[in-house]
């Protein structure tokens, strides 16, 4: 549909610093929202509340990291990491990383998930939001954000 | 294990296994249906605490304390509601998907009580329907709203059910409410699974079969291979080429080829024991299509053929030849169209069981009930065997052949168990055979006035691993060819090859699909080189009543192409008007069989002792809604309402065969056996009661006459009747899209409109798919597309508007002048739109799916 919201891709499961592609809590989005959307969450990361999103994308060109982007409401299956380092280092970096195992593309009925440099994306086009990529993911990289299949975070 | 909610039932599901699976073989609510178990397809939605998600994606473990609901769960109001809106709307057809889209019409209409239109498609935007093409389901949503707001529900708008209303279809409650059964809902006490371990290979020899380790796996029933098949191995339509089980020394064909069927106890156990079947190949190497198939020292797909040409055929009447030479403008071009899959929701599923009389029970999803039957006993040499009909979800042509009926029926027949033998979605996409590839060269010669002059073509298909109806298809594919005008000069030649890719058969149109594209194509092209519009080309060129088509026919009052294009003239010159790329292509398509061949219609009307009357024939319902436009015959013919009459689905021991639902021909043969015997219980209700005649049958039988290809007769009558067709397609200029699609219809009388024009919509809807999108990749070794979900099947979100008219013209003589429309519905639309897209860009498309699209499936 019409109007996007904006995603973070990352879930904040760093427990230490050695991710160089997630969120680093700073704040940069919070600041430029004009609708004071997005806050720093529990686990010092950004964090997007759909019902306030305008879908203007003002946090994406903020973001120092790159890792806000504006996606479709309607597609609730996203890839919640930016991790683009191979396995063995995305797996060390944090708990709940993309390890680009290949998992979601395998098991995708349409051809939507795809991993690229180390990474699932999902092209939301094509997905058919069936949560397959979400409930297989041995890394719970991928969420439901309607909470049903997997956690909301 | 995990305990949740099921329709507001605490229940605890002990296995960790998807919710499908659960929902389905331990709960038995068969509503929620299973058409691929990957995700793809929608068919098994579910409300899980309120939002639609799919059963077979998660598994019970991670849903305690969730709250599950399903159609059975739906409140009073709620199922009236929806069966309500959906009849009303004509959004019903196979039903297959149906119980999906409601769940995700109430997860809407319970968010949001006043939806936009955009909001319902967008709601039903991951769901598939092959049937309707979403029009009539959004419809029902609109509807669905309005009634649920106001609380109250009304009596259906139209309730007298004679010919020409549009009465809620018979079969709505059923696939609303998930109760109607088809095969898959079947649970029996003792029921085995049997599934088919296939050929490693497109082409081997097999050397050996070792099921010594399955055999020894507790649970396994049985591991049958050819040497237990009790009758004829091979079986078939028309030619019987198609293995059962390929014995140890034979080749195989293609990936499909079953070697082994395995009976467990239960699903499990089937699959493990598929996998400990060892089956020992001398690889060799394959046909990978037509231009392999040919070459003189092509590998022979078949030791018993001596050639790989499957089928050839050569029609020709009058001088193409001079005629082309003489004319003014010639165009030639070359054309190619690809395999397209039926993707019905409905995956091929048969069960059976050894019924009372001690016969072999097959219940069934497929086009005939006496065809299946026909096959069994050619395999198990007995006569000893019954098939039933369930609900069929979804057909087009897939269905027609056997997958799983007659390996049930010989399970059965020598395990004496019941069995239900069911394909996976993989397996669906592999087995039933698909649409025709062609490829084609034509040549067409017009006078300054842009009037035919004569046409001449050469066409090849790819019939891959067994005959199906592959020559069937391919002489209507050029018996078609010429398009429905009035010219003498017509001469076509094509051939069908096997090779070692998957079969393919029928499919809604019949080869008509791939040769319309080719010579409407070039008359839009000859229009334009000499200076008129594609109206008036056709305008210029249209049979009319009296006059003689190339196959040398004379065509009847009835013919109502000018009719068509009278009608979508004010939208066509609106569209050239306001400035908008409009592509426009007519079509004609026979329906009922033709070409000499015998095309019975048969019926029976048995009064039972409920003092009813049950409708009897041997034909079936494929989702077109075959049982409701026989209904609406009876209370057209006699004196009977609608609640005297039961529609009996099709059985092969009381219901007499009245042929395939193929060739767009139960509504015309069907229909008038339906009304021959309405005669005579009107006869018979002139002295009697329906009391009185309990027990008393009225037979209705129709030979639907018509000569043979090239019969040596002046106007031989290739067909009873034809229907005809012109539709248009509309772009936006600026996304490239399609903005409206209107198809207008000769049916002669429309038994039903409002389904007729659900037909409609569907046919355009699938081949805009064909047109513009639709894959059915096929790899180097031989092994096609496996996903449903990457087919390119148009979602409901995409849909363009789409208008379907139907010009009421007296029909025929026959079935109270009503003609089928089930295949040309979709014979035009590709054309139309490529002439659209060369209105937008210039670029003259030859091939389809068509390239430069803003709709063209992206690879990831
Ligand atoms: S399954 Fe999970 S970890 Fe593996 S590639 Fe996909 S998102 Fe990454
Ligand atoms: S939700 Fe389903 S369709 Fe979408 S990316 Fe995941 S697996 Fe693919
Ligand atoms: S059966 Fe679940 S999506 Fe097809
Ligand atoms: S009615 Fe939707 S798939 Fe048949």
């Amino acid at each position: 549909m019409e109007k996007r919201i904006a995603l973070v891709a990352c879930n904040g499961g760093c427990r230490n610093d050695s991710c160089g592609y997630g969120c680093i809590g700073c704040a940069a989005c919070v600041s430029v929202c004009p609708a004071d959307a997005i806050v720093i969450n529990d686990c010092g990361v950004a964090e997007v509340d759909e019902s306030l999103c305008l879908g203007c994308g003002a946090c994406g060109d903020a973001c120092p990291q790159g890792i806000i982007h504006l996606h479709d409401p309607g597609c609730p299956m996203v890839v919640k990491c930016s991790n683009r380092d191979p396995g063995k280092v995305a797996r060390n970096a944090c708990q709940v990383s993309c390890i680009g195992c290949g998992i979601c593309e395998k098991v995708c009925p349409s051809g939507a998930a795809k991993v690229t440099d180390d990474l699932s994306t999902i092209d939301e086009e094509l997905c058919l939001s069936c949560g397959m990529c979400a409930v297989k993911c041995p890394r719970h990289a991928i969420y439901d954000l309607r909470g049903v299949l997997t956690a909301k975070r | 294990m995990a305990t949740f909610f099921v329709n507001g039932q605490a229940v605890t599901a002990e296995k960790n296994q998807t919710l499908l699976r659960f929902l389905r073989d331990e709960l038995h609510l068969t509503s929620v249906k299973d058409g691929c178990s990957e995700g793809a397809c929608g068919a098994c939605s579910v409300l899980i605490d309120g939002e639609t998600c799919r059963a077979c994606v998660p598994k019970t473990d991670s849903l305690e304390g969730k709250h599950v609901l399903t159609v059975e769960g739906l409140s009073d109001f709620e199922k009236k509601l929806y069966t309500y809106a959906y009849g009303e709307a004509g959004a019903v057809q196979c039903g297959f998907c149906i119980p999906g889209m409601v769940l995700c019409t109430k997860a809407l209409l319970d968010k949001v009580a006043d939806p936009t239109e955009e909001q319902m498609r967008y709601a039903i935007r991951n769901n598939y329907c092959r049937c309707t093409g979403y029009v009539k389901i959004i419809k029902a949503m609109v509807l669905a709203a309005k009634l649920k707001k106001a609380g109250v529900i009304p009596e259906p708008s139209e309730t007298d059910w004679k010919l020409g209303s549009s009465v809620h279809r018979l079969d709505v409650e059923e696939k609303v409410l998930g109760y109607g059964k088809y095969p898959d809902d079947w649970y029996l006490d003792g029921m085995t699974y049997g599934s088919a371990v296939r050929s490693e290979y497109p082409r081997a020899r097999v050397l050996g079969i070792d099921a010594s380790k399955a055999k020894a796996l507790p649970g396994v029933v049985a591991v049958l291979t050819a040497e237990d098949i009790p009758g004829e191995n091979k079986v078939g339509h028309i030619k019987h080429d198609q293995y059962s089980l390929i014995p140890v020394g034979g080749l195989t064909h293609w990936l499909g080829d079953p070697i082994a069927l395995v009976v467990a106890e239960d699903q499990e156990t089937l699959e493990k024991a598929k996998k400990l079947v060892k089956v020992t190949y001398e690889p060799l190497p394959a046909v990978h299509g037509p231009e392999e198939a040919k070459a003189p020292d092509a590998p022979r797909v078949f030791d018993e053929e001596e050639t790989n040409v499957q089928a050839y055929k050569h029609v020709s009447r009058g001088d193409a030849t001079g005629a082309i030479a003489r004319s003014k403008y010639v165009i030639s071009k070359h054309f190619e169209t690809p395999w397209t899959e039926h993707a019905f929701l409905e995956p091929e599923c048969a069960v059976a069981y050894m019924d009372e009389d001690g016969y072999v029970r097959v219940l069934s999803t497929d086009q005939s009930s006496h065809t299946t039957l026909h096959e069994c006993k050619i395999l198990l040499g007995s006569d000893k065997v019954r098939v039933q009909n369930q609900l069929v979800g979804g057909g087009f042509g897939g269905k027609e052949d056997m997958t799983v009926q007659h390996h049930a029926a010989l399970i059965t027949y020598l395990t004496g168990r019941a069995v239900k033998v069911k394909l996976s979605r993989a397996e669906s996409l592999l087995i039933h055979p698909k649409r025709h590839p062609f490829w084609m060269d034509f040549t067409i010669g017009c006078d300054e006035n842009g009037i035919i002059q004569g046409v001449k073509a050469s066409v090849y298909s790819d019939t891959g691993a067994f005959a199906s109806l592959g020559g069937p298809v391919l002489e209507r594919a050029c018996t078609h060819a010429s398009g429905p005008y009035n010219y003498q000069n017509f001469e076509i030649e094509g051939t069908a090859y096997y090779t070692n890719n998957p079969p393919a058969g029928a499919f809604r149109g019949f080869g008509v699909t791939q040769t319309c594209f080719a010579i409407e194509s070039l008359l839009n092209e000859m229009a334009e080189r000499i200076g008129i519009s594609p109206w008036e080309i056709r305008y210029r060129n249209a049979i009319r009543p009296g006059q003689e088509l190339p196959n040398g026919q004379i065509v009847g009052p009835e013919t109502g192409l000018v009719e068509t294009l009278e009608a979508i003239k004010p939208y066509y010159d609106a569209a050239v008007a306001a400035g908008k790329p409009v592509g426009l292509a007519s079509a004609m398509k026979n329906s009922g069989v033709g070409v000499g061949l015998p095309d019975w219609g048969r019926c029976k009307l048995i009064v039972e002792a409920d003092a009813k009357v049950h409708i009897y024939a041997g034909a079936s319902c494929i989702g077109q809604g075959l049982g409701t436009v026989l209904v609406q015959m009876v209370v057209t013919n006699t004196p009977l309402n609608r609640d005297d009459i039961v529609y009996e689905r099709s059985n092969t021991w009381i219901a007499p065969d009245s042929g395939d639902s193929s060739g767009s021909r139960q509504t015309l043969i069907t229909g008038e056996a339906c009304r021959r015997a309405c005669e005579k219980l009107t006869e018979a209700l002139k002295t009697r009661t329906l009391e009185e005649l309990n027990g008393e049958v009225f037979y209705g039988e129709y030979l639907a006459k018509t000569d043979k290809l090239g019969a040596d007769v002046p106007h031989p009558v290739s067909h009873v009747a034809y229907g005809y067709a012109t539709q248009m397609c509309v772009l936006d200029r600026n996304t490239g899209k399609i903005e409206s699609m209107v198809a207008v219809h000769d049916v002669g009388k429309a038994v039903n409109p409002r389904s007729c024009e659900g037909q409609i919509e569907g046919g355009v809807v699938m081949s805009m798919g064909y047109a513009l999108r639709e894959q059915y990749p096929i790899d180097d070794n031989c092994k096609p597309i496996d996903k449903f979900g990457k087919l390119g099947l148009f979602r409901a979100h995409e849909i363009p508007e789409i208008q379907a008219i139907v010009v009421d013209k007296p029909g025929l003589d026959v079935a109270c002048g009503a003609i089928g429309i089930g295949e040309i519905t979709s014979i035009p639309t590709a054309p139309a739109i490529a002439e659209a897209y060369y209105q937008l860009d210039g670029q003259r498309r030859t091939k389809l799916p068509l390239s430069d699209t803003p709709y063209e499936r992206r690879c990831r």
